[in-house]
């Protein structure tokens, strides 16, 4: 194992086997960093004060005094391991859409540990969180202890107008193509088997833009194609630290839809033969947080929608099938409050855009930028059907688009197989 | 008399006579040339039509926009009939050269020699012409993209100017190599981009005054970041 330095293997050799790891991934977190280990500290000694564990925190090279704050928190220090992990300047630069630049390294060298450790259990948790509480490690790791699972995805309470690729691409996309119904597939904290880790670490994409930009869904689908035990857990709401590297849109869409649709390739094979979906089991007991209200500005994604459809015509036309090309066209003419990209005509888009993916029929960057102003589009349209919604509707009305996803698999299947002729 | 008349009529018809011998022989060999390179450049039509069909070649070439051009210019029905053509112009090309090197006269001799040294110039010629042109529309593309998602009105004006730009360039390189008005295109395209931004800064300057004076501003003094989506996308 070459991946673990010299002093690193000493110190895991000293330490022995354990029952759960812990790991928390960082860059320049030093103002939330302390209370994240706390909260997990004392998770463990609360909820599982008979077992060994470990915290790693994995630094990919902080200049903030993120260690600091790590040692400084009141934890007992010899169940705190500090590591480090390789971030390309590159990465630096160019901010993954969920968490730090270099998480994909940050999550390796968290596994690796957990194989040398022979963990049962590893637990991933950003370390920008503010509203983590002991409680979240029991959620994400007793499934995997007591019960068997090998990966727990986290189920956050949102607000009805946020996590809308997730809504709208994410969710019903991983949903119809693997057969389960994970609510949040890209939450950013995680349980999983020790099992499961250790078969992460035997994939060769650690070098790739998927374990730079897309470790969160890579993980979540992995588990999923290759039929581990997955389930999901209630972790009330989620706050984060302002400095979301995700705000900026283009960026962060086009790394979380070109990693689904290069999973898409990759377990081909796999979502081909899948049917129907099921829901996973749910850990923890739902309630209800308060949340603060959204402002949306629905014009301007209406602005942005019809823009792309004036300006990209051309390239829409390329790729795109008269009919969808139509009904975008006609849903950019309705008027103020009157605007709708309709469910059947959205699940169609995007099955064409992965199909031209799939099919390269236009270079793989701009593909997915062109979808970005009727993604726009579509969420402005989400926002004007489930403004006076409440939570319960605006769920079911994200089901009824997941099981028109599902409804237009054969449609998906047809396109994928011939993605030039639809045009 | 008879002298005379040897001298005056039948030595002139008999050298003419020789010079028809000479000749014939070599304008028999350049017809057959062209006839069977006719016949040959034809079956290099057909069987280049034929392997661009069965390699795809229309599919392959659907999304580079050499296949709209194609349409556009309304001479070839589809991207493998205007290949099977390139190749037979260049079959024929070859054999109009074969045959004037035939005729071995020193006009034509000189003639092809000049062309022969001119292909080299000519294949770079039409390689930077096609690499300019895959090039300035990839960027002119990305630059429509990017202007389209930052909600810019203008977003096909800046990408045509991408366009137009890069393409000038192009041609002015790919002329400069075939050395065609060397002197006259650079200093063209030199005063042609050189109005461009002058242009573009006296109206930007006098048209928005105000615009250019908030837009300098805003980058001599720090200013507060621009309100972003308060959306959580992911």
């Amino acid at each position: 194992m070459t991946l673990l330095k010299e002093d690193l293997r000493s110190r895991l050799d000293q330490v022995g086997e354990v029952d759960i790891v812990v790991g928390i991934p960082s860059f320049n977190n030093e103002r939330t960093i302390a209370h994240v280990v706390r909260a997990v500290a004392g998770g463990l000694a609360k909820y599982f004060p008979d077992r060994k564990s470990v915290i790693v925190n994995s630094d990919g090279g902080s200049t903030d005094g993120t260690r600091e704050a790590v040692m400084g928190a009141d934890v007992d220090h010899d169940s705190l391991l500090l590591v480090s992990h390789k971030v390309p300047t590159i990465q630096r630069i160019s901010t993954p859409y969920h968490g730090i630049p270099g998480k994909g390294s940050a999550f390796r060298t968290i596994f690796a540990v957990t194989e040398r450790l022979n963990a049962k259990a590893c637990v991933v948790v950003d370390s920008d969180l503010r509203s983590i509480t002991p409680h979240w490690v029991e959620l994400l790791a007793a499934p995997v202890l007591d019960r068997g699972f090998d990966y727990i995805a986290p189920f956050y309470l949102r607000h009805k107008y946020d996590g809308t690729i997730t809504n709208s691409i994410i969710y019903p996309m991983t949903r119809t193509l693997f057969g389960r119904r994970i609510r949040q597939p890209i939450g950013g904290d995680f349980g999983l088997s020790g099992k499961v880790a250790s078969r992460f670490l035997t994939k060769d994409v650690w070098e790739t833009d998927v374990a730079r930009y897309g470790i969160d869904i890579w993980m979540t689908l992995t588990a999923m194609a290759e039929d581990f035990r997955v389930g999901q857990s209630y972790l009330g709401a989620k706050l984060h630290d302002a400095k979301d590297p995700g705000a900026d849109l283009t960026a962060m869409f086009r790394q979380v839809v070109s990693s689904l649709f290069g999973l898409m390739e990759t377990y081909e094979a796999v979502w081909q033969k899948v049917g129907s979906s099921e829901p996973v089991p749910m850990f923890g007991l739902p309630f209800d947080v308060g949340l603060e209200p959204i402002p949306v500005d629905v014009e301007r994604m209406k602005r942005a929608y019809q823009q792309g459809l004036r300006d990209l015509d051309g390239i829409y036309r390329s790729f795109l099938s008269p009919s969808t090309m139509e009904g975008l066209v006609a849903a950019a003419r309705e008027p103020g409050e009157g605007f709708r990209v309709p469910d059947a005509l959205w699940v169609r888009l995007v099955y064409e855009f992965a199909a031209a993916y799939h099919g390269r029929l236009l270079d793989r960057d701009h593909l997915l930028q062109s979808l970005i102003p009727l993604y726009l589009g579509r969420t402005g349209s989400f926002v004007l059907d489930v403004q006076i919604a409440d939570a319960v509707k605006v769920e079911e009305q994200i089901e009824s688009l997941a099981r028109e996803f599902e409804a237009q698999k054969p449609y998906l299947l047809e396109c994928w197989s011939a993605p030039s002729k639809r045009r | 008399m008879h002298g005379i008349l040897e001298k005056t009529i039948l030595e002139p018809f008999e050298r003419l006579a020789q010079q028809i011998a000479q000749v014939v022989p070599v304008l028999v060999t350049v017809f057959f040339i062209l006839l069977v390179g006719g016949a040959l450049a034809y079956l290099v039509r057909r069987l280049t039509h034929g392997a661009l069909v069965l390699l795809k070649f229309d599919r392959l070439v659907a999304g580079t926009g050499i296949s709209g051009a194609i349409e556009r210019t309304a001479l070839f029905g589809s991207p493998s009939e205007f290949g099977a053509r390139v190749a037979q112009g260049t079959v024929w090309v070859f054999i109009v050269l074969f045959a004037l090197s035939a005729a071995g006269t020193q006009v034509t001799d000189a003639l092809v020699a000049r062309f022969v040294n001119y292909i080299p110039d000519f294949v770079t010629a039409v390689l930077v012409l096609l690499l300019g042109s895959a090039v300035s529309k990839f960027l002119s593309r990305s630059a429509l993209l990017a202007a389209v998602n930052a909600q810019w009105a203008e977003a096909r004006f800046i990408a045509g100017s991408v366009r137009v730009l890069l393409m000038s360039l192009t041609v002015v390189v790919a002329l400069e190599q075939l050395r065609i008005g060397r002197t006259a295109l650079l200093v063209s395209f030199a005063i042609l981009f050189a109005g461009i931004v002058i242009a573009g800064a006296i109206a930007f300057g006098l048209g928005g005054r105000d615009l250019a004076r908030e837009w300098l501003q805003s980058r001599i003094q720090r200013q507060p970041p621009a309100e972003k989506d308060p959306l959580q996308h992911l």
